[in-house]
């Protein structure tokens, strides 16, 4: 216990330590398979109560609340031509939620592996990327990098700013990665030397006094999450929304 | 609406396929190949494994299309179809009350009708009932005018009648008095004139 | 090493802590002054809550590679 108290947390520990408790791919496919049980269990038990005119099955109406409010989050912030990035908002939110849920109760988690987060990043930037070319074309989508309008010599500027605006785009890969790896993976942390403070007195202390914390870090995250996406996604389509506006009135006139 | 639904070009099946495809090649990957920077990075604290990452990007691409034709389209079609019935149930309801106030605004339309004709008609009748009861004064005035002229002529007559009837009363009385004073041997006929003479100036008198 | 990284750390709370409370700040101060605009409110703040807390995060996990 000392030398826990000395060396930090085990993210500063030896790399055998670490080695030890990431589990192998194995592992991590196991928990993944964990994770989509639980949902798919929720969900087809969810899918029964659809034909219901009005949704009494709890589950159902609670999935119906967390349709609205991710239509409500994706058309506020990108707009009315947001609604099709729904589903996919959708899936990330649930991964996402339950695999902190799973984190709460067990010791690993999906969400708590970097390369499994690394890997949702990499599937939302690289889609913003492609919903940018597909809304403003290649060139539009490069321009989109370079800033405003240079003439001259200060097209070095622009050159410029498309460097630091490529490193920016890589920066959302490692932000939205390593934000919810140091969350959830710092709450375990967390609990973990806090139940080494209550080791005298018998008592987990961690996990009585941070299972609320991370309950609110659990649904936050997932917000976060799916609200970033949907921000970079509204930034790359933002210049397309006043066609997509016109046609959609003009269709619904 | 449904058009705009579908969230990226690729099909269904060409996702299982990469997901499947990337899912194999990232756990090759993660078990057999390892590359220095990433056992730097995890010697440092990040245990970071672009095998497991691939592998993930691998199931992400299996599971939006999975999850989106098992679930999210029935629950978005449920949600939809029930925001349509609402939204038919709403436009019913308003279109029962345009009814019902068109209905109202008819009825009020027709009792005013019925009110304002009505009200003619007993104005009507009260200038009629007006009109014959000045008509019924107006004759009975002219029949008691009349009675009234026929009786004071009647009564004229009558008085000059009864004058004359007097007046030779007056003289055959007279006569037979002075007849009865003066004796038998009187000219009758020229006292009769006399008598008469007199009785004029009487007359005058009177 | 532990020392160096302990203080670095706390350091960095420090920080990230003065950051999120001025950002609740202002976004508990909107919200009062305006309490029709709290959903806008509400996800900015997030926003940038997200983006206070990565510094603390990436602090955690860039101070092992500088002190060696």
């Amino acid at each position: 216990m000392d030398a826990f108290l000395i060396n930090g947390p085990s993210i500063f520990a030896s790399a055998d330590a670490m080695s030890a408790k990431e589990p192998s791919i194995w592992g991590l496919g196991a928990y993944i398979a964990f994770v989509l049980v639980i949902l798919l269990v929720l969900m087809s038990y969810a899918k029964k109560g659809l034909s219901v005119r009005v949704f009494k099955n709890p589950v159902t109406s609670l999935f119906e609340q967390l349709y609205l409010f991710i239509e409500n989050m994706c058309v506020s912030s990108i707009g009315q031509h947001g609604r099709k990035y729904i589903p996919m908002m959708m899936v990330f939110w649930l991964m996402i939620f339950v695999g902190n849920i799973v984190a709460l109760l067990f010791p690993f988690a999906p969400t708590a592996d970097l390369s499994f987060n690394l890997g949702m990043a990499l599937i939302a930037v690289c889609y913003v990327q492609y919903e940018g070319v597909r809304a403003n074309g290649l060139l539009g989508h490069l321009k989109h990098f370079t800033g405003p309008k240079l003439s001259g010599a200060m097209v070095a500027i622009s050159g410029l700013i498309f460097t630091i605006e490529i490193i920016s785009e890589l920066m959302k890969n490692v932000s939205l990665s390593l934000r919810l790896y140091g969350n959830i993976h710092g709450g375990h942390l967390a609990v973990e030397a806090m139940n080494q403070l209550g080791n005298k007195i018998y008592v987990p202390l961690g996990v009585l006094v941070l299972l609320l914390i991370k309950l609110l870090t659990c649904l936050v995250q997932a917000l976060i999450f799916t609200m970033l996406t949907c921000v970079y996604l509204s930034l790359v389509t933002h210049h397309s929304e006043d066609h997509a506006e016109e046609g959609h009135t003009a269709t619904a006139h | 609406m449904s058009n705009s639904q579908k969230s990226s070009g690729a099909p269904p099946a060409l996702l299982y396929v990469a997901g499947l495809v990337l899912m194999v090649g990232g756990t090759y990957a993660s078990l057999n190949l390892k590359i220095e920077a990433i056992e730097k990075l995890n010697e440092q604290g990040l245990p970071l494994d672009l095998g497991k990452t691939v592998a993930v990007i691998g199931v992400f691409l299996i599971l939006f299309p999975a999850i989106k034709s098992f679930f999210l389209n029935p629950l978005t079609e449920a949600i939809e179809t029930r925001n349509h019935q609402l939204e038919d149930t709403f436009s019913e309801a308003e279109n029962l009350r345009a009814e019902m106030h068109k209905l109202r605004t008819d009825y009020e339309a027709r009792l005013a009708e019925t009110e304002a004709e009505a009200r003619f008609q007993i104005q009507n009748q009260i200038k009629e009932a007006q009109n014959l009861r000045q008509q019924l004064m107006t004759e009975a005035a002219e029949r008691a005018d009349a009675l009234v002229r026929q009786a004071q002529m009647e009564i004229e007559q009558e008085k000059t009648q009864a004058i004359a009837t007097i007046r030779t009363h007056v003289v055959d009385l007279t006569l037979a008095a002075a007849e009865k004073v003066i004796g038998e041997n009187m000219d009758t006929d020229k006292n009769r004139r006399l008598i008469a003479e007199f009785m004029d100036t009487v007359e005058v008198a009177s | 090493m532990g020392t160096g990284l302990g203080l670095g750390v706390g350091i960095a709370a420090l920080g990230v802590g003065i950051g999120l409370g001025l950002i609740g700040n202002g976004a508990l101060q909107g919200m009062a002054r305006q309490p029709e605009a709290i959903g806008k409110l509400q996800t900015a703040m997030l926003i940038a809550l997200a983006f206070v807390e990565l510094v603390f995060l990436l602090t955690v996990f860039v101070a092992p590679f500088l002190i060696k």
